[in-house]
């Protein structure tokens, strides 16, 4: 389990101080190497943690997890202390490199480590050529490596740190080709909104320490050791040998009600993790960022902008389930931030005429999906916004690597009005590209149909729930019924918007940019060869991993359902209402199909009706308003950007004019007066000996005036 | 004549030589004449010495001033050497021709009172020639190297 991250850094490094020196062209060897090892062995994982399931349960635990401690990389003794006297508690603040493997974890292993070493062969064929050739596969290494570690650590502190490695990541890979001015402005522009992000999940994690005096995510016993299966057992035999609970740690989680604390703390908590999670996911008020992500190369999209680094926010949401269980009130903000932003998104990517754009706006969509599905905070939906992070992963990486293939031929241009009907040159990117549309869209055998639909029928069972058991008020309620609303409404979207794209792009007349020159033709074998096993994965992984637990009517959840933080008594199961499910499914897919006619009906043949649809919203500015990305940049440009600008050139003025003319006029001060007497060192022999007689008789008077007595 | 009145006069013999001495060197630019002035403030303090020995008696002071006479004359020496090398460098005995040791960037000390000394062009008598001519070694006049 240690070899997961392992090997990508052991890779990273190789190709980062060797590759341009020794590997140039064969940088890729190493990279594709220590991926595929670190995929095979986190499917081993997988293995090993399904087969301990049946067996922990019957033990007490809560779940299952299995912990390996490395070393200890900070402690300080003392740090928390609370209350007085007898009940005084001071604990030591401790950083142990801690790795765990449960389900969640598991999952989140083989994921990336699958998409990144697909994404890996087909950056070979991608990227041939590029003079960064070794410094993409180091940084890509260096990803991985980031990423399997922020999923697999067992604290915050190091979660904070791997989560920043991941932005740093993203950050060298969008400005990838740094000199391009735009490519360097997005790399800028991500990493200082998600630093926005990154200082509320800091402040959560002050306020995580201060409430619950350790930021592990395990418990610790008395010598710092890790609690074993039988130690456990004793120690609750003897009334408890456990030093430190930790956040998430067992003995915590056999009691949640009382372990966690909810009100104003629990939910300031909260709201501080998903000003985090919204940088680093792209939600809504942080959202600006991921569309000007794609500068990078499209591989990189695909990886990290796509399939793993930006569903860091929603798993850290879920590894984190007990505290937004705490807090009604966080679940209703999350889910409700998850809805908005799907339909924001959704509504923007309508009229964006870059392919890959297209893309984004429709990845933030789906993460949005996958926050409101934890938002409504019961398995069922957790589960499900797990789920479809799932097979998102594997739809989107595959449209993304589609795109990235449509641009290779198209010699870099993105602009949808430039080009169409790829079809007939393209066929693999096409046939491969229409199934991760479907994907896409949910419709019905494919990957988001199980997932999407698990979702939405999640957060019309928590309306329902909140309804039939009066446990919620009638405003949580219309809440939950609206953002199921809203989400159906999406589903319509994501229809419309995603075959608007795919029909601009592969249908109509053969249309080739100049840019594309004479290599307007299929991609080489190393980019479509994951192509086509990413949209046989993408067809068929919703049916299996559904059709295998369809026994327990949550997909996906029967398997993660032994994860920790998600095994807790307490947390409500779902709706296991079969009926209302499929009412839910008919419902979404009929949207999602008649988006999708729609799109067909608009933009297959004459585009007649477009012509005049678009005239008619320009007439009503609404595709002014989604063209211009309801004008989120421009807005923060003004609201942010502006006053800062300002400021800091008031500071720079200040700095120029007060503070350097400060300094300036202590140097200048010795300057005048040197020079003042500059003129008395003429060289004159009897000058100096003038000076000096004067200097004597002073000397002579002074004695005289004040003798020494 | 008391000890006392004999001090006065020795001391003020002295103070005049010092005196004279004082305002020589700072008025003559002439190298030689001022160190002549101040080989006279030299000579003024070794009358002020000498009188204060005599008045202490006390022989410190005369021995003193043996010394000093002696190293005044090696003083002499050396300086006299000095101011002959400065002299063969520029042929000029005026101490404001050597002035490098000022600030950089500070203007040159040109006396404008002293018009620039131009040599008048000299005619130094000749003799005609008498006697015989000596034999001129050809070979030699235009062989030789021009050393």
């Amino acid at each position: 389990m240690v070899l997961v991250p392992a090997l990508p850094l052991a890779a990273a490094l190789i190709v980062g101080l060797l590759g341009f020196p020794l590997l140039k062209t064969r940088s890729h060897i190493p990279v594709i190497a220590a991926i595929g090892t670190s995929f095979v062995l986190s499917l081993f994982l997988l293995r090993g943690v399904l087969n301990d399931t049946p067996q922990e349960e019957s033990g007490g635990a809560v779940g299952v997890e299995k912990l390996v401690r490395l070393w200890r990389w900070a402690g300080i003794e003392g740090a928390y202390s609370q209350g007085e006297g007898e009940q005084a508690v001071s604990r030591p603040f401790d950083i142990d490199i801690t790795l765990r493997a449960d389900p969640l974890t598991a999952v989140m292993l083989s994921m990336v480590t699958f998409i990144s070493s697909l994404v890996a062969i087909y950056a070979v064929g991608y990227m041939h050529g590029d003079p960064g050739y070794p410094r993409f596969f180091a940084y890509v290494s260096l990803f991985v490596f980031s990423m399997t570690m922020l999923v697999s650590v067992s604290n915050f502190v190091l979660l904070y740190v791997f989560w920043e490695a991941v932005g740093l990541c993203s950050y060298l890979l969008i400005g990838f080709w740094y000199e391009k001015p735009e490519a360097a402005a997005a790399g800028k522009k991500a990493f200082l909104v998600n630093r926005i992000g990154d200082f509320g999940f800091a402040l959560g994690l002050f306020l995580l320490w201060t409430t619950y005096g350790t930021l592990n995510f395990h418990d610790v016993g008395p010598d710092g050791a890790l609690p074993t299966a039988s130690a456990e057992a004793e120690g609750e035999a003897s009334g408890g040998k456990i030093a430190v609970q930790g956040v998430l740690g067992q003995s915590r989680l056999q009691d949640p009600a009382h372990s966690y604390v909810g009100g104003g703390v629990g939910l300031a908590i909260c709201l501080c993790l998903l000003a985090g999670a919204c940088g680093k996911s792209a939600q809504f008020p942080l959202h600006v960022w991921l569309p000007d992500a794609m500068e990078g190369p499209t591989p990189v999209s695909a990886l990290i902008h796509a399939a793993t680094m930006v569903t860091a926010g929603v798993y850290m949401f879920i590894r984190c389930t007990p505290l937004l269980h705490a807090s009604p009130t966080a679940q209703a903000i999350v889910a409700s931030v998850g809805a908005f932003t799907a339909l924001l998104a959704g509504l923007i990517a309508l009229t964006q005429n870059d392919l890959k754009r297209v893309m984004a706006y429709s990845t933030i969509s789906q993460l949005g999906y996958m926050f409101l599905g934890v938002g409504t905070g019961m398995l069922a939906g957790i589960g499900a916004g797990m789920f479809h992070l799932f097979t998102h992963a594997f739809f989107k990486a595959l449209l993304f690597l589609g795109s990235g293939s449509v641009m290779h031929a198209m010699g870099g241009i993105v602009d949808m009005q430039r080009f169409s009907g790829l079809r007939k040159i393209m066929p693999w990117t096409h046939g491969t590209f229409l199934v991760g549309c479907l994907a896409l869209c949910g419709v019905f055998p494919f990957a988001g149909y199980y997932s999407k639909d698990a979702i939405l029928a999640a957060a019309h069972g928590r309306a329902m729930h909140d309804l039939v058991l009066l446990e919620g008020t009638r405003w949580e309620f219309s809440l939950y019924q609206t953002l199921y609303y809203s989400g159906v409404f999406t589903a319509l979207l994501t229809g419309l918007y995603t075959f608007r794209a795919f029909f601009m792009t592969f249908y109509g007349e053969t249309r080739v940019p100049p840019e594309a020159g004479h290599h307007a033709h299929e991609s080489p074998p190393s980019m479509v060869g994951p192509l086509v096993i990413l949209a046989v994965f993408a067809f068929g992984i919703g049916y299996i991993m559904s059709g295998s637990e369809a026994s327990h009517d949550q997909p996906f959840g029967g398997f993660l359902h032994h994860t920790p933080s998600l095994a807790f008594s307490g947390l409500p199961a779902g709706p296991h209402d079969e009926a209302s499910h499929a009412k839910v499914a008919a419902l979404s897919s009929l949207f999602a199909l008649s988006g999708i006619g729609l799109a067909a009906f608009l933009y297959l043949g004459e585009r007649r009706q477009v012509e005049r649809l678009s005239r008619l919203m320009k007439a009503v500015r609404l595709y002014q308003l989604s063209y211009g990305k309801f004008f989120f940049d421009q807005i923060y440009n003004g609201l942010i950007v502006a006053p800062l600008r300002l400021l800091a050139s008031v500071c720079y003025w200040f700095d120029q004019k007060v503070i350097d003319g400060l300094v300036n006029l202590g140097g200048w001060l010795p300057q005048a007066f040197g020079a003042m007497l500059r003129p008395l060192q003429n060289g004159l022999l009897q000058f100096y000996a003038l000076a000096m007689m004067l200097g004597l008789l002073v000397l002579i008077g002074a004695l005289l005036m004040w003798p020494v007595s | 004549m008391d000890e006392v009145q004999l001090l006065h006069r020795f001391l003020m013999v002295g103070a005049l030589l010092f005196s004279i001495g004082l305002v020589g060197f700072l008025s003559r630019r002439n190298m030689i004449v001022m160190f002549l002035a101040a080989e006279m403030m030299l000579q003024g303090i070794s009358v002020s010495l000498v009188g204060w020995g005599r008045f202490h008696n006390d022989w410190g002071g005369q021995i003193l001033v043996i010394f000093i006479l002696a190293v005044a004359a090696c003083e002499a020496g050396i300086a006299l050497a000095l101011v002959l090398m400065l002299f063969h460098q520029t042929g000029k005995l005026d101490v404001a021709v050597w002035q490098s040791i000022r600030e950089a960037n500070q203007p040159k000390f040109v006396d404008h009172q002293l018009p620039e000394e131009t040599l008048p062009v000299e005619h130094w008598p000749t003799l005609p020639p008498a006697g015989v001519e000596p034999e001129l070694p050809v070979e030699e006049m235009i062989h030789r190297s021009h050393v």
